[in-house]
């Protein structure tokens, strides 16, 4: 696949702009940080209008059959705005361990749902620390899940779920429809994000994949979702870069610009670095879907679009003096949304050690 | 396989084959004036196969081929650590900017060709004791004398000047105008009356850099290569020229796999040094970073391809690639403890440890600074403030010195 966009692609990146911009907003985004359990309705219907959720999906179980790539620009453009709803990354990673690992009666049962958006997807493998733990907390006997999975994003909203769970002393990664499991609300500082904690007893599970190639599948599934998420980063790194510049482009201090300290500009230009690494880190990654270097190439985009995000929201409130911590103003809600993406799908450490791994053949 | 990786498989092959003779082996224990001696050899041998001026106009003695050709030439040749640095900077900016602004064709041609082959070098005398991020700032000054111009003043931190035959120079012809506007570009003869060139002696032992002194060096007004006052607009042109040139994502330090063999070779707390966390950090780190801008690269290969101008995100090539060499070559000198005190002035920078890091510094530095890199960034690309200059508007021989 190529690593230059062609017309079409630039047309999504446009056309999911617009409509974003268009339709969402911080007034909307502030107050969902307030409770738990809600997120942008707005998104979330836009999504399944303009057939996001749909897009990556083959087209014979109601998807467009495009790509990484596309997915990717339409994260790009939701980390601009921040739009909230967890389950473009989520939904999709659901819909991906099915398409990839699932069954034909599981493709048919799971897939045309997922692809409209009526069905809300959840990826469920974390057990505390650990992305990917060597022992699930979660076990699986007899068609049945018992234990816990922690932090799922979306896990509030969720139909089903993708768990990563222990299969008598194998690994095994199953589908579980979230009615008959318990969600336990985490009051994040991020609450659109709809992290709880899911607790599953006795709860009714179809196996995809079971024995050792369970773990390659579910750290592939983490790759796909990792793509899309360090896409969602770079859009956000990139929209604080352009937030930062702006401001120090009007704000004055001493008589002059802030833009004009070398201080500021300096920094505004390291974080024109970090974007663009991070970018370009997300082109490659999406464009090595399906190679052998896929794995450690969305280790990659990862690693850079969490440094990008992070630091440009860390910075872009620093150049904005007081008002840069005001509620009012919202950039907080890129420093949260910079933290909860930076754990979602594993955090630094994990895919730092993927890619060494990967590297080196050491493993930690 | 397409046209390019066509040209691709050639010139490796090509390359390979000159191993032999021009590899880091066959160069092993020789004085710099043997090498360069070798080195003109190399450069001639590439003019003979085709691979000389790639991409220049053919009516040069150039290949007349595309930029792509080119970087995909320097890319294949950068692996193999022939001596072709020596003409790097000749080649590089004062040639084309010869081949743009010279006025009489058939010196030009000569002088091409010459340099293509490896005969003639020649130097691009810009830097100054008083100007260097500050190029407009230089004080040596040409004043007209009967025909032509008479030189005096001093240049810094020129390149190969004492093997040079020529050189590009800006110099001060009017200091009673805004600093900018009073400078014109010339070229001038090494060899001429009234030059002399002292060699610098840097850090990492080498002395490719000089100190270029003009002592009522006497030039004819046909060496011009600019109006009379519109000697900056060319330094820049100089500057601008070959912006897409072939990049090293290790800042043209060792390759990540050298450290990730070190960390398999030495031994941190009774292990592997690659069984470190830290370490382990620093290599992930530094792989992302260098994906980073190889795909910045390969994006900007693909767009030249398909007939589009790439975007400026190739500027930060340097200024990234270069800062993490630096630090990586730390690391891996303090990974190997108190077995790390070793140099060797003739080890290459892209295969040890410690000749990297001890001139890493000076890719800091020359063709721009981290810091006006990030001048250049901030206000080129992202539309900031230029810096306060107190020196704008006012005519060169009224500021403070
Ligand atoms: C190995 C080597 C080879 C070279 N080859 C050549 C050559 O062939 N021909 C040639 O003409 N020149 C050459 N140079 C010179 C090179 O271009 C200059 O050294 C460089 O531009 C920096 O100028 P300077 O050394 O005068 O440092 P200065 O300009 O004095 O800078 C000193 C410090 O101040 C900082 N600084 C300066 N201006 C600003 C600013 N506006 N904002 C923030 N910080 C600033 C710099 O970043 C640096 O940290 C070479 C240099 C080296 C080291």
């Amino acid at each position: 696949m190529s690593i230059l966009y062609d017309e079409g692609q630039q047309a999504i990146a446009t056309e999911s702009r617009r409509v974003l911009e268009a339709r969402v907003n911080k007034d909307e985004l502030l107050p969902l940080l307030e409770t738990t359990g809600r997120y942008h309705d707005g998104f979330w219907t836009t999504a399944k209008e303009q057939g996001w959720t749909a897009l990556a999906l083959p087209e014979a179980y109601g998807g467009l059959d495009l790509g990484l790539i596309e997915l990717g620009l339409i994260a790009h453009q939701a980390g601009r705005s921040l739009s909230g709803a967890p389950f473009l990354t989520s939904s999709f990673g659901a819909a991906k361990a099915i398409e990839l690992y699932g069954s034909e009666e599981q493709k048919a049962k799971y897939l045309p749902g997922l692809a409209s958006g009526e069905t809300i997807g959840a990826v469920a493998f974390a057990s505390g620390a650990s992305a990917l733990p060597a022992a699930p907390a979660v076990t699986l006997a007899d068609n049945r899940l018992d234990g816990t999975a922690t932090g799922v994003s979306g896990g509030l909203a969720a139909d089903i779920a993708v768990v990563f769970a222990n299969s008598s002393g194998t690994p095994a990664l199953v589908i579980a429809e979230l009615a008959g499991a318990r969600r336990n609300t985490i009051d994040s500082f991020d609450n659109s994000r709809l992290f709880a904690d899911l607790v599953f007893q006795a709860t009714p599970a179809e196996t995809l994949v079971a024995g050792d190639a369970a773990r390659d599948a579910a750290l592939h599934v983490l790759a796909l979702q990792a793509v899309i998420t360090a896409h969602e980063q770079a859009g956000g790194a990139e929209v604080m870069m352009e937030i930062a510049r702006d401001y120090a482009v009007t704000r004055k201090a001493f008589g002059q610009p802030i833009g004009a300290f070398q201080s500021i500009k300096h920094r505004i230009a390291e974080l024109y670095g970090h974007v663009e690494l991070a970018r370009a880190n997300c082109i490659h990654a999406a464009s090595r879907e399906g190679q052998a270097d896929f794995v450690t190439a969305a280790a990659a985009a990862r690693l850079s679009a969490t440094e990008a995000y992070d630091t440009a929201s860390r910075d872009c409130v620093q150049i904005h003096g007081g008002m840069g911590v005001t509620w009012e103003l919202g950039l907080h809600l890129h420093t949260r949304r910079a933290r909860s993406l930076a754990i979602e799908q594993g955090n630094l450490f994990f895919w730092e050690d993927v890619l060494v791994d990967r590297l080196t053949g050491e493993a930690a | 396989m397409s046209n390019l990786e066509a040209y691709r498989a050639k010139a490796a092959a090509w390359l390979e084959s000159m191993v032999p003779t021009f590899g880091k082996e066959a160069r092993k224990g020789l004085s710099v004036e043997e090498d360069l001696a070798v080195g003109r050899k190399y450069q001639r041998a590439k003019f003979d196969a085709g691979y000389a001026g790639i991409n220049w106009p053919t009516e040069f003695g150039g290949q007349g081929l595309g930029h792509l050709e080119k970087v995909t030439f320097d890319t294949e040749e950068m692996k193999h650590g022939f001596p072709s640095f020596y003409f790097g900077i000749s080649l590089g900016m004062p040639i084309p900017v010869l081949m743009q602004f010279g006025s009489d064709k058939e010196f030009v041609k000569e002088r091409v060709l010459k340099a293509l082959k490896g005969e003639e070098i020649w130097c691009q005398l810009f830097s100054e004791p008083a100007g260097g991020s500050d190029l407009a700032g230089l004080r040596t000054r040409a004043e007209a004398d009967g025909n032509g111009w008479k030189i005096n003043g001093q240049k810094i931190w020129t390149s190969w000047a004492q093997y040079c035959d020529y050189g590009v120079i800006v110099v001060r012809t009017d200091p009673n105008v805004v600093k900018h506007k009073g400078l014109t570009y010339f070229w001038v003869d090494m060899k001429a009356p009234g030059v002399t060139v002292r060699p610098i002696k840097l850090v990492g032992g080498d002395s490719h850099v000089n100190e270029v002194f003009f002592d009522d060096v006497k030039i004819t007004d046909d060496h011009r290569m600019s109006p009379v006052g519109g000697g900056f607009a060319v330094a820049i042109a100089t500057l601008m020229i070959e912006r897409y040139v072939a990049t090293d994502s290790a800042g043209f330090g060792p390759h990540l796999d050298l450290f990730v063999d070190l960390a398999k070779e030495v031994e941190l707390n009774g292990k592997p040094a690659i069984e470190d966390g830290r370490i382990r950090q620093q290599i992930a780190r530094n792989f992302a970073m260098r994906s980073g801008l190889q795909s910045i690269t390969a994006r900007a290969m693909a767009m030249m391809q398909a007939g589009m101008t790439p975007g400026p995100e190739g500027s930060l090539n340097k200024l990234v690639a270069v800062r993490s060499r630096q630090k990586l070559s730390e690391l891996a000198i303090d990974l190997q403890g108190s077995g790390g005190f070793g140099y060797d002035d003739h080890a290459s920078q892209k295969e040890d440890w410690t000749s990297s890091w001890i001139n890493a510094p000076t890719g800091r530095i020359a063709g721009g600074s981290d810091e006006t890199l990030l001048n250049t960034i901030a206000e080129k690309i992202l539309g900031l403030p230029q810096d306060h200059r107190p020196d704008k508007g006012v005519p060169f021989n009224q500021i403070p010195a």
